[in-house]
């Protein structure tokens, strides 16, 4: 399970960032933000000649001592960003993947509102509860 | 070896180092002026050879470092120039033994010395000597870098016949064993015979050969060492030396691909290195796998490929480099190996542009555990890592650790923090975190970006700023933070910030100046825009009374000067882009004027607004500002800005000036989008004079109905029909200008009345025999009004004369009046309430005086100003006929018109009417004047004779006696008589 998860907006700002509450928030927002370089390396790394079949998900971006950071890109350039605790062994990059795509529905979901201003931070209640469920429970 | 080279690169390995000290006093500045021409000596080529000799120098290197010169032989000190100042021949002796002292310090490596002295003459500076040079003076030493030159050469000498004796003597005598500091004790009492420690002895030579060939400018001879060395020491499991092998393989091979080097423009190297091959400084970044240079190797083709063989592909040199590093891992001493080399292959993989993998390479680079670091070393490893994430683009990676060296420097450990370092070192940060400290990059649109992050960034430098004792910097940067992130603040931090922002500005206040830090950087002025946010800017014109006219024949005029032609769409684009800045109105010199803002206040408290006043260009104008204060997130509130143009000219308002929480701003219009506004471009003619006007007739209340015209002021004053009043008009001078030119004009506006007669009269010799009124003179004026009207229409009237039982259909007197007047009566706002009850017969005229006045500059222009008075009265009818008959009269062609006059008022007046005395009439007096009319043609002759005598009556005129009081309108009609069975007779 997730303890941060962020979109991030095509020119690299945040849409949306959420960690679990008890941690110090602006260490993800630092491990997040640092995380876009790798991101970044990794789209054009890719290059043009495979935007194509380019695979949304981006694999682990880069682990650091306490954290595995995770990254998807949409095709509108649009990231998500998840920080798994590193001593969770059990998560499979598979389950990792498949929380990358309900992020992405459910984001999609808000985009589809006929009142969400593109570009804007997301306040969607309906993707913040989606977000808290694949969180980890503060215990 | 405890301190890593983070500056090192993989070039490195072919350079000899040289180490330059100063050696007694030597002045700093000195001594770095001689360091730097010596450094420019980088690299030489040997006569009669094609090679090439680099040298590093180090002005500072520590003897345990040297110790692991045998390990890799660029890590070595071969070389000591010392520079010493020596005053007179007594202190030579010592300053000579203090050089043997230092030599000493890396005596067993050196290969040659040499001792600069300045400032020694005499006997001593006179006889030659190979090891020291002798020069009267830091400023008179020409030829230092050919002596720098000469001991280079005789270095490369020594290096050439190291090389060729360990390269020649490969099996004979026994190889002594290399080894690293920390492996001594690790030999003790090995087995020197075994097979084994043998092939160990061989392999580490072998790779002391190929760094010696390396640095004696011999690549692939190198090349091939290296190569046999990683077999050799491969099958002995020598890791350390095995690793050690790998690298010089992969320098080697990264020098052959890169002839730029790897380190950057940073270099010194590079320029002396483009001055001696003419190669272009960015051959070096870009990626050729395998490129074939003319670097320093022999044109021939044939021995390229042979070489080539042995070289590393790029592909290879970072195979080559992870092995080395990983192999380097085993041995915890080595870490500062590790480090470097971690640092080296990052260098080359951002040539590469192979990022990702340069990353890991970081990432592995920041788990090295280099044991206990001093604060100091943690500052250098986390700048560096920061630099090295910058040179291969991850620059949010490179921000992070800039600041966590900021934070370095001022850990609570450090006896004595570095604010100033910190703040350094954040301030490089901020283009990592996409923050500009110009706040005109925020004012598009909404802020977008890691508030969270830079709100933080802001804090600290804010902090580390007031710590390094410059507030000014602190209200700088917290106006910043306040200014472009105040949405995302929460109403807490919001106060917070305000206050400790009140706290700075208390001891420094913030202004508009450009703040510029010692290292050149420039923090352009925040001008606090938000608070309060400014919604609309409005230039008002002057009132009504004030504003100025301009005389249309000059308007014209002006007109047609601008261009010959009548027509031309050039000047009409012109024009309509003019109009949409410039404002249609006008201002006047020396008077008030002012501009309106819609402003609101953002902060959940109460926003005290010190010296709000405008920013103005063009005109030399005096604002005067104001002080507001403005309720907590309040909504839009007008605040009004006045000034007075002190010259004429066109005024450009371009913003406007605030002082918030000691901070003063000057707003510019043009950075904030956001503010509407309808043009802020006015011109201000010259002063004109202004005039007050005072009447003896009390103000009316109610203005007049056509209010097309603004008016200045109006009287109001109610009167009989046939009554004249005198009405004193007051023009006193109140501006600064004379008054020269006065013009009175009056209009009547109530034109349906028929009006007989001037209604207003007036005589303006007098008043114009004043002129120029000087300021704080009057002039008076008096007006006549007078008012006849004709009241014959009421339609009362009529049907009561219908009644009287005397044919009346006939009288023209009714006939097309009453048509005209019937809907009217209706229509009438005045009468329509009263119209059911009684009929009003109160008549309203209005009219409005115009002051046409001029005088001063402004006249000179051509303008001129106009004060209007406008005039209401309301007429009521004085006198009723109630009854009309006719007596024959003596003559059969005349005949008698009785009428029964009734006089309403409760006034005397008195009617005069054709060829009959005049009649006094008493208050509610009703009498019978005979008025003699023609017979006849009845038809044509009545019509006439009433007519005629109607116009009689018309011009009776109304004496009013003095000191009665009136009742207005409470008079009663005939009709209300006749209702109540009572015809009204003379008393």
């Amino acid at each position: 399970m997730a303890v941060c998860i962020a979109v991030i907006a095509k020119e690299n700002y945040p849409l949306y960032i959420r960690s679990v509450p008890i941690q110090n928030e602006l260490k993800f927002h630092y491990t997040v933000h640092t995380s876009l370089d790798v991101v970044e390396e990794k789209i054009s790394a890719v290059g043009k000649a495979m935007a194509d079949q380019r695979e949304l998900y981006l694999g682990l971006l880069y682990p650091t001592e306490d954290y595995k950071v995770y990254g998807c890109v949409t095709n509108s350039k649009v990231k998500f960003v998840i920080v798994a605790d590193s001593s969770n062994t059990s998560l499979r990059d598979n389950e990792i993947r498949s929380m990358f795509r309900k992020l992405h529905n459910s984001f999609t979901d808000v985009m589809c509102n006929p009142f969400y201003n593109p570009g804007d931070t997301i306040q969607s209640k309906a993707f913040d509860s989606m977000v808290s469920a694949m969180m980890v429970q503060a215990s | 070896m405890s301190i890593p080279d983070y500056m090192q690169c993989a070039e490195d390995h072919q350079t000899v180092l040289v180490v330059v000290q100063p050696v007694g006093i030597v002045p700093e500045d000195e001594f770095f002026r001689i360091y730097k021409r010596i450094t420019s000596v980088a690299q030489v080529s040997i006569r009669d050879s094609q090679r090439n000799l680099y040298i590093r120098y180090r002005h500072h290197y520590l003897p345990e470092n040297n110790e692991w010169g045998d390990f890799q032989t660029h890590r070595k000190v071969v070389g000591l120039i010392s520079v010493t100042t020596c005053g007179s021949a007594k202190e030579w002796p010592q300053t000579s033994d203090r050089f043997h002292c230092q030599k000493d310090v890396f005596g067993a490596t050196l290969y040659d010395s040499r001792l600069l002295v300045f400032g020694l003459q005499g006997e001593i500076a006179e006889q030659q000597r190979t090891d020291v040079a002798f020069y009267p003076s830091y400023d008179d030493c020409p030829d230092v870098e050919k002596r720098v030159e000469d001991f280079v050469e005789s270095i490369f000498i020594v290096l050439e016949s190291k090389r060729l004796d360990r390269a020649t003597d490969k099996s004979g005598d026994k190889i002594p064993l290399l080894c690293v500091p920390f492996e001594k004790k690790d030999f003790v009492g090995l087995d020197t015979d075994s097979r084994h420690y043998k092939k160990c002895c061989q392999g580490r030579m072998r790779k002391h050969v190929g760094d010696l060939c390396l640095q004696a400018g011999m690549l692939q001879d190198a090349l091939v060492h290296y190569h046999m060395a990683v077999e050799l020491l491969r099958s002995v499991n020598d890791f350390l030396w095995l690793g050690a092998a790998l690298e010089g393989l992969c320098s080697a091979s990264v020098i052959f691909h890169y002839p730029g080097g790897t380190a950057g423009k940073a270099s010194g190297r590079e320029p002396s290195l483009a001055r001696g091959q003419g190669q272009a400084a960015d051959t070096g970044k870009r990626h050729r796998p395998g490129a074939l240079t003319a670097n320093g190797i022999s044109a021939d083709t044939s021995s390229e490929i042979g070489r080539a063989k042995n070289c590393l592909g790029p592909e290879d040199i970072i195979e080559k480099y992870k092995e080395s590093i990983s192999y380097y891992g085993k041995y915890k001493n080595a870490g500062v190996i590790e480090l470097e080399a971690c640092v080296k292959a990052v260098r080359v993989l951002a040539i590469q542009k192979r990022v990702m993998e340069a990353s890991e390479f970081l990432q592995n680079a920041v788990y090295i555990n280099l044991g206990q670091l001093s604060e100091e070393e943690k500052i250098q490893r986390y700048s560096i890592l920061s630099e090295l994430y910058h040179l291969i683009g991850f620059h949010r990676k490179s921000a992070f650790f800039k600041r966590v060296a900021a934070m370095q420097c001022v850990a609570p450990t450090i006896p004595e923090p570095g604010w100033r370092a910190c703040y350094k070192l954040l301030l490089e940060t901020l283009p990592g975190y996409s923050l500009c400290l110009d706040p005109k990059d925020f004012s598009k649109g909404s802020h977008r970006g890691w508030a969270a992050v830079q709100v933080r960034l802001l804090h600290e430098l804010v902090y580390a700023s007031r710590r390094m004792g410059n507030p000014g910097l602190s209200v700088r940067h917290l106006s910043f933070l306040l200014q472009t992130m105040l949405d995302l603040l929460s109403d807490q931090e919001k106060k917070e910030v305000t206050q400790s922002l009140e706290n700075y500005t208390s001891k420094c206040p913030g202004g508009m100046e450009v703040l510029t830090l010692p290292d050149g950087l420039k923090l352009p002025p925040v001008p606090l825009s938000k608070l309060p946010i400014v919604r609309s800017v409005k230039l008002l014109d002057l009132p009504v009374s004030l504003r100025p006219h301009k005389q249309k024949g000059l308007l014209e005029n002006n007109l047609s000067s601008k261009s010959p032609f009548i027509y031309s769409p050039i000047i009409m684009h012109t024009r309509g882009e003019e109009r949409t800045k410039k404002i249609e109105f006008r201002w006047v010199q020396g008077d008030v004027c002012e501009v309106q803002l819609m402003v609101y206040n953002p902060m959940p408290f109460e926003l005290r607004v010190e010296h709000m006043g405008l920013l103005t260009s063009g005109v030399e104008f005096e604002a005067l500002p104001a002080a507001l204060s403005l309720p907590a997130e309040s909504g839009l509130y007008p605040v009004t800005l006045v000034g007075v143009p002190r010259t004429a000219g066109n005024i450009n308002i371009n913003g406007y000036h605030t002082s918030v929480f000691g901070v003063t701003s000057d707003c510019l219009l043009d950075g904030l989008p956001s503010v509407r506004t309808s043009g802020c471009v006015v011109e201000v003619i010259p002063s004109l004079p202004r005039l007050q006007l005072s009447t003896s007739l009390p103000r009316s209340a109610h203005p007049l109905r056509p209010s097309k015209e603004e008016l200045s002021s109006s009287v109001s004053v109610q009167l009989f029909n046939g009554e004249t009043q005198q009405l004193t008009i007051t023009l006193e001078n109140i501006g600064s200008e004379d008054l020269e030119t006065l013009e009175v004009t009056s209009k009547t506006c109530n034109t349906k009345e028929k009006l007989f007669g001037e209604f207003l009269s007036w005589d303006l010799e007098e008043a114009v025999s004043q002129l120029p009124l000087k300021p704080g003179q009057s002039v008076t004026l008096t007006v006549n009004v007078k008012v006849r009207l004709d009241f014959s229409g009421g339609e009362n009237l009529l049907q009561d004369l219908n009644d009287d039982g005397i044919s009346v259909t006939g009288l023209p007197i009714s006939s097309p009046l009453r048509q005209v007047l019937k809907p009217r009566a209706e229509t009438k706002a005045l009468g329509s309430e009263s119209s059911k009850t009684d009929y009003n017969h109160v008549k309203t005229l209005e009219a409005v005086m115009t002051f046409k006045y001029s005088g001063g500059a402004g006249k000179v222009e051509g303008y001129y100003r106009h004060l209007s008075l406008g005039v209401h009265v309301d007429v009521e009818p004085s006198v009723f006929f109630t009854r009309v008959s006719t007596l024959p009269a003596t003559r059969t062609r005349q005949c008698h018109l009785l009428l029964d006059v009734f006089n309403s008022t409760e006034h005397e007046l008195m009617v005069s009417a054709n060829n009959n005395q005049d009649l006094v009439l008493h208050p509610s007096e009703c009498q019978r004047p005979a008025a003699g009319s023609s017979r006849g043609e009845p038809s044509l002759y009545r019509s006439m004779s009433l007519v005629g005598w109607r116009s009689r009556w018309l011009s009776s005129t109304f004496t009013r006696y003095p000191s009665r009081t009136r009742k207005p309108c409470a008079t009663p009609t005939p009709n209300y008589w006749r209702r109540r069975g009572f015809t009204p007779r003379p008393p």
